[in-house]
């Protein structure tokens, strides 16, 4: 298990209120596996709140993903549901939360406001912006 | 196209040629499809090592079609001791029963085969040929041949089975077969289009999907929406025709989303057999008075996958709502940046004016409520994300330069949005259309915040800004001179001054200035835009008009509903009947399917609508569209808990009745008859 996995999950209480807006309730598993290790994380999640838990038990919704390619998710630079279209990772159950969940996962890093690249471009073009 | 049949149940369909074979077309869709891959590209039928000749064929249903065969060449040799009969039908993939009649006196054998085969290609790879990344291997086994590809963790497979004995061989099934005399042999041919997750189970068997369909099946589900779709009588027989037909496409075009499981509509075949946010929202907002039930799925995906972070190869801000979601190997491995694609600039107003419009006509505020942050978040992104350039408007430009669309709205070809002159502006663009649509969410918007999220001061800030935006774009948009709305603005704010269809959907959204409307609705009915049809993309006398041009000439039937909508808000009751006659008339060439676009002649000139080479069909928003001028025409309107209803049925359309129309005020029938002097005038 590295450092930003533990972050990740250790940050989500904190960011659920901005993140969990709808009346969803439930809970994701994430099962992390390396080798022949898996590591298992429990979010269970309502409006404006996330528990995590490192429990095994059944949940509503179950997230099976390499712990290394878990790590490129967290910290943005790959995306989940291109993941999920080629087999990457899967998904079994309630889709609904594995949705609401990708509320955690940050941009691609490095990335700009877009408004900002914009009038950027439209001053290069030697416009302004009114 | 016209030699092409085609058959489709929800994204699974299959283009083969009028016998009923499919020869491999690296750059063509024609084959077998599922959720964007091709699963079959070789499909030939031979006897004795020759191809077959076509009797007849039938095409009736949407999802089934069978091809009468004989052996030698028509004219000269025919041999009509033996012929052949495919019949086929979506399910799950593919089910062929194929059956051979002796109709001598004699015992005859002869050998059947069957070659098979498939490139697995992704359907963006047939749009642009690429090698494929991955493997594809054959397995012959005991009347079974197992296709499959393999690219890392991304597994299809083609599992080709037969019924009776066959000898299959890496490339086909060959049958050698003894019939006595006026008897018949046959065999089940399926192919399973399968998909499999990581630990090698069938995705579909892992995801709450429906299991296999019979043509039985298919056919009492069809039934069953259309017989929940209120019942139209009329005298005239294209609106009667286009009715039907509409019902039973739309019932065609569901599909299950294999990423999330609820029934959505696919767009339109064979490009568009996915999940669209723009095309989903508007064919919602053509069926909402008659299939309500087919509207939640839709709009509970589209807030499911809105945007949650900012994402430059997809396009993707907070709040934004999707344009486009794939499920093949191309969106997959990032290839293309379907998974999903924000690159439309109208999706995320649409969406709150669907919502808004959904609730009024069932009175589902439980789905409001439930869906109050995406919606406030659709709205916030709005005035953030949205108005790239901070001046209150809504501007697009793509950060994917390789594979994202410069065009972010309805008209995304490159060469759409132009000046009357030809030129092209630069980007960001803000097309006027959006800002209709954005005024449109505004309003709508605070219509909700009021009525059920308890914020009346959200309400009234969104009602203030609507009334700012309606006033800043009436300044900014309008072009004196010709007296019409420009198309967009440049980068500097100048108008692209085009003169397009776009201005119809400015009446719809309610942001046209009551004193400018009547110019508007004049440009609209005019001999520039007005082909007779229906109203052009483009007008005539623009320097990029060309009447088979995709959006710079051709007549977009959806388009022209909105537009019949938009005449009708504002009190052009005449102007919206005559273009419901138009594209109703034009329907009756199309067998009462319209297609996606078809072209910009006058009508005078051809007496028939010409086709537009490639357009889609069926086309969701097509198969919507005279569902809305039938909505148009009875002036349906719901008003809190009642349906108003204030028909002006066009001349010489006689009597329009609708019964058992759902909503709110439980079922109501809506009954319209024209008046003309060459109407018969039966009764009031």
């Amino acid at each position: 298990m590295t450092g930003a996995t533990e972050e990740f999950f250790a940050s989500l209480p904190e960011r659920a209120p901005a993140v969990l807006r709808s009346p969803l309730r439930g809970s994701l598993r994430i099962d992390l596996y390396h080798g022949g290790h898996t590591a298992h994380w429990r979010v269970e999640m309502a409006p404006g709140e996330a528990r995590v838990s490192r429990d095994s038990s059944d949940a509503d919704a179950t997230w099976v993903c390499r712990s290394d390619f878990f790590d490129r998710l967290v910290t943005g630079s790959e995306q989940a549901i291109a993941a999920m279209l080629r087999s990457e990772t899967t998904i079994v159950g309630d889709i609904r939360l594995f949705l609401a969940f990708r509320g955690f996962l940050p941009s691609p890093p490095g990335t700009r406001d877009p408004r900002e690249t914009a009038r950027e471009s439209v001053q290069a073009q030697g416009g302004g912006t009114r | 196209m016209s030699d092409l049949v085609s058959i489709l149940d929800g994204n699974t369909f299959l283009v083969s040629d009028d016998r009923g074979d499919i020869e491999p077309a690296p750059d063509a869709p024609t084959g077998l499809f599922s959720f964007d891959t091709r699963f079959l590209s070789t499909w030939v039928l031979t006897l004795g090592g020759a191809r077959l000749h076509l009797l007849s064929a039938d095409d009736a249903h949407s999802y089934q079609s069978q091809f009468f065969l004989a052996p030698g060449e028509p004219m000269h040799d025919l041999d009509t001791r033996v012929s052949l009969m495919r019949h086929r039908w979506i399910s799950e993939g593919l089910a062929e029963q194929l059956t051979v009649f002796n109709h001598s006196r004699e015992t005859i054998r002869l050998t059947v085969r069957v070659a098979m085969g498939t490139d697995f290609a992704d359907l963006f790879e047939i749009k642009n040929v690429q090698p494929k990344q991955g493997r594809v291997t054959a397995e012959p086994g005991h009347n079974e041949l197992r296709l499959v590809y393999q690219r890392a963790g991304f597994r299809r497979e083609s599992l080709i089975t037969s019924s009776t004995d066959a000898e299959v061989d890496a490339e086909g099934m060959t049958f050698h077969i003894r019939i006595g005399p006026h008897d018949e042999w046959n065999t089940l041919l399926h192919v399973a289009a399968v998909i499999r997750d990581t630990k090698g189970r069938d995705a579909r068997a892992v995801l709450p999907l429906i299991g296999d369909r019979t043509p039985q099946v298919i056919l009492a589900e069809q039934q069953e929406l259309i017989d929940r779709a209120p019942k139209l009588g009329c005298d005239c027989g294209p609106l009667a025709g286009a009715y039907r037909r509409s019902l039973n496409d739309l019932a065609a075009l569901r599909y299950q989303s294999i990423t999330i499981g609820v029934r959505l509509i696919a767009a339109g075949l064979p490009w568009f057999m996915t999940l669209f946010g723009r095309d989903s929202i508007f064919t919602s907002l053509q069926i909402l008075p008659f299939l309500p039930d087919l509207v939640p799925p839709t709009i509970t995906i589209l807030a499911g996958l809105q945007g949650t972070r900012i994402d430059d190869f997809r396009d993707e801000e907070p709040g934004k709502i999707l344009h486009e979601l794939r499920y093949g190997e191309t969106a997959g491995f990032e290839e293309q940046p379907h998974s999903p694609y924000y690159g439309g600039a109208d999706s995320t107003p649409l969406f709150v004016i669907l919502l808004d419009e959904y609730e009024r006509w069932t009175g589902d505020g439980r789905l409001v409520r439930q869906l109050e942050a995406q919606t406030r978040a659709a709205l916030a992104w709005i005035d953030t994300y949205g108005d790239l350039l901070g001046t209150g408007y809504v501007w697009y430009r793509t950060r994917n330069p390789t594979t994202g669309l410069p065009n972010q709205c309805w008209k995304d070809s490159p060469d759409a949005i132009t000046r009357a002159d030809g030129g092209l502006p630069g980007f960001p663009r803000a097309t006027c259309e959006i800002q209709g649509y954005a005024y449109d969410a505004k309003i709508r918007g605070a219509r909700l915040a009021r009525k059920f999220w308890n914020d009346p001061d959200y309400a009234d800030r969104l009602e203030r800004e609507a009334a700012e935006l309606k006033a800043r774009f009436n300044r900014d948009f309008w072009i004196e001179d010709g007296e019409y709305y420009a198309l967009a603005l440049d980068p500097e704010g100048r108008p692209v001054d085009a003169l397009t269809s776009n201005i119809g959907h400015l009446l719809w959204s309610g942001i046209v200035d009551e004193s400018r409307a009547g110019r508007i609705a004049e440009h609209l009915l005019g001999p520039r835009l007005f082909s007779g049809w229906g109203v052009r993309t483009l007008a005539t006398g623009q320097s990029r008009y060309n009447p088979v041009g995709y959006h710079v000439g051709t007549v977009w039937p959806f388009d022209n509903s909105i537009i019949a909508w938009g005449l009708r808000r504002y009190g052009y009751r005449e102007e919206a009947g005559q273009i419901c006659e138009a594209i109703l008339s034009a329907s009756q060439h199309f067998g009462g399917r319209l297609p996606e676009a078809f072209a910009g002649y006058q009508r005078s000139l051809t007496e028939y609508p010409v086709q537009y080479p490639t357009a889609c069909s069926p086309q969701a928003w097509s198969a919507g569209t005279p569902l809305l001028l039938l909505r148009v025409m009875l002036g349906l309107e719901p008003q809190q808990e009642h349906l108003i209803i204030d028909p002006m049925v066009p001349e010489g359309m006689g009597r329009i009745e609708l019964l058992d129309i759902r909503g709110r005020w439980g079922t109501v029938d809506a009954l319209g008859r024209s008046r003309g002097p060459h109407d018969p005038s039966r009764g009031h």
